[in-house]
């Protein structure tokens, strides 16, 4: 038994205690207990409204899917990164359409973006098959979680999702190496509308390998239809390469099903607590160690427009033109330049007439680039050019 | 395919060129694209050689 306070919900109100000698105490609203003090601490059920965040707490970049340098709100059906730091990833092509804010639902309260999926087809999914979304955690933001030590820390994966399919869905976590993963599930009873998911999940293995560098850390899987060759027994570690659970609800599998997910947080713990919203700035700037560009942040790559441009006067015929990244990225980072003008891909624009020309690469690292635009300008005309860089994971 | 770049300076290669996405990618084993390109090479595929370097280095 256990003392308890109660908000009472009904007849005349008030504030209803009772009392024992266990030691232990239950908040209760309306009969409900909510919250439970012993000699250990405090359990809460639910969500711990926390107001305040501790550093970086959601592991996850871009939870509230509110980046998306390269698409800038468009649509599209290729296995790429959707919004920042979220990969489409699919084993068939043409099974469904991604985007940010897909359909223009309404995102659950205090959210202002979604990331949206729409199945364009009944598909079967073969036992090798794979669809759904994913974010590779970089290893230096686990380091602390300690897994695969005796000294492992739970964490607990939380998120809102919204789909026109009802059942138990499911996804999975595995490190870089895929030879460690937890398939779980979750469930959506109601058809369109946003539910929580509240997913608490124990340390791995001792001895089990998680990298604690600038590769992948953890591998957050979430599934929109598995082949059974990489579907598993939900709730438990396994050596096998899962990225689902067996049984899970496959969304490809109904013609036009939607799926939408937001407010994705991973932290330290057993216990979800409120989602860590962070200024446009920093969450920017975390997508920036994994892709950059210099066009505005609504433009996406490859569109004709000067705005954000790089550019530079020749003063002779050979002209060098570096650039230093918004921020250090993960590793030496590809990177692509883009005509201002035209737009295209892998040619820089000269003059005034904007004549589209090539380059050279003279050097490129994590910090930034150097390019030697090729013959064609001269001395006194304008030498521009757009970029992006990407050091995923 | 892919064409290998060649410093203007040490004329070795410093990148290589994804043809198909105008990519260029550093010879870096930590970055993914580098690692695609490695498994291309691994598959028995020769990328195209590096342009003469730009003058004036």
């Amino acid at each position: 038994m256990a003392s308890s306070i109660n908000a009472s919900t009904s007849g005349p109100g008030g504030v209803i205690t009772t009392a024992d000698n266990s030691g232990i105490l239950n908040l209760q609203s309306g009969g409900n207990t909510v919250a439970t003090v012993n000699s250990a601490g405090m359990t809460t059920v639910g969500t711990v409204n926390v107001p305040n965040t501790f550093g970086f707490k959601n592991r996850i970049i871009n939870g509230a899917m509110v980046i998306d340098q390269r698409n800038s709100g468009a649509s599209g059906t290729a296995t790429v990164y959707t919004v920042d730091r979220w990969y489409f990833d699919a084993s068939q092509s043409s099974k469904g359409t991604w985007g940010q804010n897909l359909n223009s639902v309404t995102p659950p309260a205090g959210f202002t973006n979604y990331l949206g999926f729409q199945s364009s087809s009944s598909y079967s999914v073969g036992s090798t098959d794979y669809f759904g979304f994913f974010q590779k955690i970089e290893g230096y933001n686990i380091a602390d979680l300690g897994w695969g030590t005796a000294n492992g820390k739970t964490i607990t994966l939380s998120f809102w999702v919204y789909s026109s399919l009802t059942g138990t869905f499911g996804g999975a976590l595995k490190n870089n190496s895929a030879n460690q993963c937890y398939p779980f599930t979750y469930s959506i009873s109601s058809a369109n509308t946003w539910t929580q998911v509240f997913i608490t999940i124990p340390a791995p293995n001792t001895g089990s390998t998680w990298l604690t560098n600038n590769s992948t850390g953890i591998l957050l899987y979430l599934s929109l239809g598995m082949g059974s060759t990489y579907s598993g027994t939900a709730g438990t570690w396994s050596g096998n390469n899962y990225a689902s659970a067996t049984g899970a609800t496959s969304v490809v599998g109904t013609n036009s099903a939607t799926w939408y997910i937001t407010g994705v947080q991973l932290e330290v713990g057993s216990q979800a607590t409120s989602f860590d919203f962070r200024s446009i700035g920093t969450e920017l700037a975390l997508c920036q160690r994994y892709y950059s560009k210099s066009y505005d942040l609504g433009t996406a790559p490859g569109t004709s427009t000067s705005l954000g441009m790089i550019s530079n006067i020749a003063s002779t015929t050979i002209i060098d033109m570096g650039f230093r990244y918004p921020v250090n990225m993960r590793t030496a980072a590809s990177f692509a330049i883009y005509d201002p003008n035209t737009g295209t891909a892998g040619n820089y624009a000269y003059g005034a007439a904007g004549t589209s020309g090539t380059w050279a690469t003279i050097a490129q690292g994590s910090t930034g680039f150097v390019i030697r635009p090729q013959a064609g300008f001269g001395a006194g005309n304008g030498v521009y050019f757009h970029y992006s860089a990407s050091a995923e994971l | 395919m892919y064409k290998l770049i060649n410093s203007p300076y040490t004329n070795n290669p410093i990148s290589v060129l994804k043809i198909a996405d105008n990519l260029c990618i550093p010879l870096d084993p930590n970055n993914t694209d580098y690692q695609a390109y490695l498994k291309w090479v691994d598959a028995g595929n020769t990328p195209l050689p590096a342009d003469e370097p730009a003058t004036g280095a």
